[in-house]
């Protein structure tokens, strides 16, 4: 069998990782950057959290986000609602740039992952698992999930001069998300998974 | 004996799957993907979109990113202007977060990304190390200065009482987050591997 290598992505060096055990990390011993970890239930982690992840985000975008009150005049709106709101008031861009980076993007990168990583769990190969993996790690680097949240935050303390607001289980839901988002990606290594890609094919 | 590079032994990592492939193949056999050893034109490609970035910055920063509507009266506020009137209010913390995200990270992700690519360029006395750890640093950081723009689609959508309060959304607002998307292409398109290929002699 040939040697285990890989090259530094961040500087290029090669390493053989034939020695590395179960659950050991690499990481290159010039630059430092991370190369990979040999973790066993790692598809299996990745599939959990990215499930729970889609709950919490389904959880988000179903009840009240944020309540505005002021003076009689009440506004209750969910995720889905401020960007339609922003639509109909004639900001497509901002409406758009919103959706994508905050509720798209970050839905499809966890649905893709835990339909890839179920399919490498399975150990069954199908076509379409090369060109979503191909996808789905370019994805990863547009979800803006966690920035729109301290927006969130940033956002309330503005707002709480000049009104009652008050915060719906949506909110605590995305908290969650984030959350649940950043350990799925924790979980994922691109190293090991075209690995196990190569093997099913 | 120290570890060679890929490039040493004719070798190039897929970009996409990380497969060690010889140079001279086309495609890669595992995902499909164009081999390169390294991203071609990386450092033209990457001062364009630099170049874009600075440009789309000068409106980001001196045209209005939100209108006020409150009791009949319009008001206007800039970047900058927003983080004063942050200041005036006590809100410091909030300031803060407005100024590193929106002001620091910005600024200090072109000035970074000029420099790593002027030292391609033209060498470097400073360690390969320490560029690659402000390489890594500015792609960390470069997503968090959507906060701005989130707030302002927040209040847009949120706020919105005809007669008592309205928020509007100003031009800067999308010219701002054209300079994060311009700026996060740019980072992604920058070989950092570039970093480590020229003068293999100078202490790391
Ligand atoms: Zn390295
Ligand atoms: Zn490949």
């Amino acid at each position: 069998m040939p040697a285990t290598r890989m090259a530094c992505p961040s500087c290029d060096l090669l390493f053989n990782l034939d020695t590395l055990q179960e659950g050991q990390s690499a990481s290159c011993t010039r630059c430092h950057a991370f190369l990979t970890t040999r973790n066993a239930n790692a598809f299996a982690n990745v599939a959990s959290f990215a499930t729970t992840a889609l709950v919490m985000l389904a959880v988000a975008c179903t009840f009240p986000f944020l309540e505005f009150n002021r003076a009689g005049f009440e506004n209750a709106t969910t995720l889905p609602q401020t960007i339609v709101q922003l639509w109909v008031n004639n900001m497509p861009g901002l409406a758009a740039l919103t959706a994508a980076f905050i509720l798209v993007i970050p839905a499809m990168v966890m649905l893709l992952l835990l339909v890839l990583n179920l399919a490498l769990m399975q150990n069954n190969y199908r076509t379409w698992v090369k060109p979503l993996a191909n996808w789905v790690f370019h994805l990863i680097s547009w979800s803006m999930a966690e920035v729109f949240f301290v927006g969130v935050l940033v956002s309330l303390v503005k707002i709480a001069k000049m009104a009652e607001v008050t915060i719906g289980i949506s909110f605590w839901a995305y908290a969650a998300f984030c959350i649940l988002f950043v350990m799925a990606i924790s979980q994922l290594d691109r190293f090991q998974s075209w690995q196990k890609i190569e093997h099913l094919t | 004996m120290p570890n060679s590079t890929a490039l040493e032994e004719n070798l190039a990592a897929c970009h996409t799957c990380l497969k060690l492939v010889s140079v001279d193949t086309g495609q890669c056999p595992r995902c499909g993907s164009t081999i390169h050893s390294r991203s071609p034109n990386s450092l033209q490609r990457t001062l364009a979109l630099l170049i874009t970035a600075t440009l789309l910055y000068i409106p980001a920063n001196t045209l209005p990113i939100m209108y006020t509507d409150q009791l009949g009266r319009t008001s206007e506020s800039t970047i900058l202007g927003g983080v004063v009137l942050l200041l005036k209010l006590g809100s410091y913390p909030i300031a803060a977060v407005i100024f590193i995200a929106s002001v620091m990270v910005p600024l200090g992700k072109l000035l970074a990304m000029y420099y790593l690519c002027f030292t391609l360029q033209w060498g470097n006395p400073g360690s390969q190390r320490q560029r690659t750890q402000l390489y890594r640093l500015t792609e960390l950081v470069g997503k968090w200065s959507m906060v701005d723009v989130f707030v302002v689609a927040i209040l847009v959508a949120l706020v919105n009482l005809t007669g008592i309060i309205v928020f509007r959304p100003g031009a800067a607002a999308l010219a701002f987050a054209g300079v994060v998307i311009t700026t996060m292409i740019a980072a992604e398109g920058f070989d950092q591997r570039l970093i480590w290929d020229h003068r293999r002699t100078v202490q790391p």
